[in-house]
């Protein structure tokens, strides 16, 4: 998968080039939207990230005239501008999803990976989950551990199926809110973690080889070790 | 500096201001000098004409009553030159024209004639003048400025008789009745402009003024204030508002000073620890341990943007350029996963929450009140001690719908009850970063509501949000509470 970032703050583009590649993407960069434009005539991408504040032009316009070149992948928007108006447009002028800095790794490279699998041919809708000895029925709404069923609440269903369908990947608190009670909010209070907390402690009993694992400063994974 | 000055008395509008009243001025005053002059001119004419008929009626009756001998026709010349010396002063200085004559005709007899010379010439424009009796008329005669006026007296007898006068004091007068006309218009229309333009530039260069001291104060200092006048008129009333802008220009930008000096003191300390856990990381030789100080960094860092997003908020909400996206919410609907996502951390804490929310529709922006409502319910996590309960109410009240938050807890200390709203002002023991509640009142304003924060008698605290209603019934209850309007994708 290539990749092409598009970033005016060198510190931003390394951090960046560094995280892609290590999640297996190649990745060219440019840092104004002349040279973007340029790369992007003579090579085909499977996804653009771009910043809006570019020092030659808006971000919106590099996004427009890529489109115009019949770009069609799908296009990851960075902004520091995180007004509600701004996203709107970034997503209306051909943007697929708008990310505000400052942004988690983790985050970005979901956010990619969900852009570039939309192109990609719908998998086969599963009924059931697995991971491990954990058994998520998707019909019922039912998970089991070990063939013991949990007592799970509706929310906390919602959450183990995003943790168990993102499986070694590690998902961010905005994430989990955006995804799992599709809300764009950002409490200042341990919401998320007290929701993690609990379903740990159905998920995890104790004695059982903990699923659920808390990367620190970053998000949660589901995965066995 | 005077050439700057003759340059702002060329380009004042007070030309143009005065330019108009002067042309209706100009207009009117000739109007009625015009008509003045019609007035004089009628009854210097009729005057003439009174004593034209009066003469022309005793000579006829003269030429009539005489009787026709020899010396007939001297005496009617006698009697004719006794008359037209009646009219004194009827010749020009230097101009040794007669003005007045005297014609007899009769059948079969020479004419009568006293006047100026040839005769012949004054006779036949007389006789081709056509005359009506008694009617003075016009009759120009060749080398005469002035036309005759002339009237006519038949005779029983056949032929009649002319008297002619060509009233040249009267045109005289006229002349210099026009002179004199000339001159009031030209005195009178100067004085107008003169006034209006005085009067106009008087005012306009009070604007001026205001214009330079609004320039020197954009660019000098913002302690300055416009003289406001003792009259309170329309220059006054401007002075005033430039005063009053000026008042909340300054009262912002202090507020500015005052928002950066404590975003630039709660910076400092997180941006202390993060770097104390980095320092303290850079030396771990433990992998487990450098991870956690790099957690802990990363987790600073978290709590740093985030204070920064809301200072931004505040900072568009309260320039007024927070943009509304409005749309008619059902706010129970909103309310209640808010306070579900929140529930399990709640029980943590021990607090019970109960809500009861009605259907209201109130006309919001849904992103904004989801972020309002986080707010007060990070207001309680943050500061209720455990095990408290916790009571959401939303009713309508009036044209309100009101959100009623209200605990158990110790309340509001009450040195924070009047400064509650203001930036970075929290409670001793708070957490927070004091901008939540300020955050919510921000958002409540730029929808048209209001906040109240009190505490109950009993103890506990109560926050008041009162928002505008949409003025339409309440909608059906809607299929199972969706997360109203949350996403934007």
């Amino acid at each position: 998968m290539r990749l092409l970032v598009v970033e005016d703050d060198s510190a931003i583009l390394d951090f960046l080039k560094r995280g892609l590649s290590e999640s297996g993407y190649q990745v060219d960069t440019a840092r104004d939207g002349k040279s973007a434009q340029a790369l992007a005539a003579d090579a085909v991408y499977d996804g653009f990230i771009i910043d809006l504040g570019l020092p030659d032009m808006d971000g919106l316009d590099l996004i427009s005239r890529c489109r115009a070149q019949g770009h069609k992948a799908p296009v990851l928007i960075l902004s520091a501008r995180r007004s509600v108006d701004e996203r709107v447009r970034g997503l209306e002028q051909g943007g697929d999803d708008y990310l505000t800095k400052p942004f988690a790794l983790a985050e970005l490279v979901a956010r990619l990976r969900n852009l570039l699998r939309r192109g990609a041919t719908p998998q086969q809708e599963a009924v059931r989950l697995h991971v491990a000895d954990l058994e998520l029925d998707l019909i019922r709404r039912e998970a089991r551990r070990g063939g013991q069923l949990l007592q799970l609440t509706t929310q906390e269903f919602a959450l183990l199926e995003y943790l168990v369908r993102n499986t070694g990947r590690v998902v961010t608190r905005t994430m989990i809110l955006d995804e799992v009670w599709h809300m764009h909010i950002d409490p200042a209070t341990n919401v998320v973690e007290v929701q993690i907390y609990r379903l740990r402690k159905k998920v995890d009993e104790d004695g059982k080889r903990p699923l659920i694992h808390t990367i620190r400063g970053v998000g949660y994974v589901l995965r066995e070790t | 500096m005077f050439s700057g000055k003759r340059n702002a008395l060329r380009t004042s509008a007070a030309w143009r201001i005065a330019a108009w009243p002067t042309v209706a001025f100009a207009v009117g005053v000739a109007l009625a000098l015009s008509i003045m002059y019609f007035f004089v001119a009628r009854d210097i004419r009729a005057r003439s004409d009174a004593w034209l008929s009066g003469e022309a009626e005793t000579l006829a009756d003269v030429s009539a009553k005489t009787p026709r001998d020899n010396l007939y026709g001297r005496l009617v010349e006698e009697v004719a030159e006794l008359a037209t010396h009646e009219v004194s002063n009827t010749s020009l200085p230097g101009q040794q024209q007669n003005s007045v004559f005297f014609l007899q005709i009769q059948p079969n007899e020479e004419p009568i004639w006293v006047g100026p010379a040839p005769k012949e010439r004054f006779i036949q424009a007389i006789q081709s003048a056509q005359l009506a009796p008694g009617t003075p008329g016009n009759v120009r005669f060749e080398g005469f400025d002035l036309p005759f006026r002339v009237v006519y007296h038949a005779r029983d007898s056949g032929g009649g008789i002319y008297l002619g006068f060509a009233d040249l004091s009267g045109a005289k007068m006229l002349d210099r009745l026009t002179e004199l006309c000339l001159l009031v218009w030209a005195i009178t229309v100067f004085l107008g402009f003169l006034i209006t333009w005085l009067a106009a530039y008087g005012t306009l260069s009070r604007v001026e003024r205001i214009s330079d001291t609004v320039s020197r104060i954009g660019s000098e200092d913002l302690s300055s204030r416009l003289p406001e006048g003792p009259h309170p008129d329309e220059i006054s009333r401007l002075s005033k508002t430039f005063n009053k802008m000026l008042d909340r220009i300054q009262s912002s930008v202090h507020q500015l000073r005052v928002l950066t000096d404590s975003v630039a003191h709660d910076l400092k300390s997180p941006v202390t620890s993060i770097r104390g856990a980095l320092e303290v990381a850079l030396a771990q030789t433990d992998r487990a341990q450098l991870q956690e100080r790099v957690a802990e960094a990363i987790e600073g860092l978290d709590r740093l943007s985030d204070m920064l997003n809301t200072t931004l908020d505040l900072a568009e909400a309260d320039g007024g350029a927070l943009p509304l996206q409005k749309e008619p919410i059902e706010l129970a609907g909103l309310i209640q996963p808010l306070v579900d996502l929140y529930q399990p951390a709640m029980d943590e804490r021990g607090h019970r929450v109960t809500t009861q929310l009605r259907p209201i529709v109130v006309d919001a922006d849904p992103s904004l009140m989801n972020r309002l409502i986080v707010n007060l319910l990070d207001n309680e996590v943050a500061h209720l001690p455990a095990g408290c309960e916790i009571n959401i109410l939303l009713q309508a009240r009036g044209q309100h719908a009101e959100i009623v938050v209200q605990d158990n807890g110790p309340g509001f200390p009450p040195e924070l009850l009047s400064r509650a709203f203001e930036r970075f002002v929290k409670g001793e023991h708070s957490s927070g970063h004091g901008l939540g509640l300020a955050f919510v009142q921000a958002v409540v304003t730029a929808h048209g509501g209001g906040v109240r924060l009190s505490n109950q008698p009993r103890g506990g605290a109560v926050i008041t949000l009162s928002m505008p209603m949409v003025a339409v019934p309440v909608e059906e209850p809607r299929p199972g509470l969706e997360t109203p309007g949350v996403g934007l994708r």
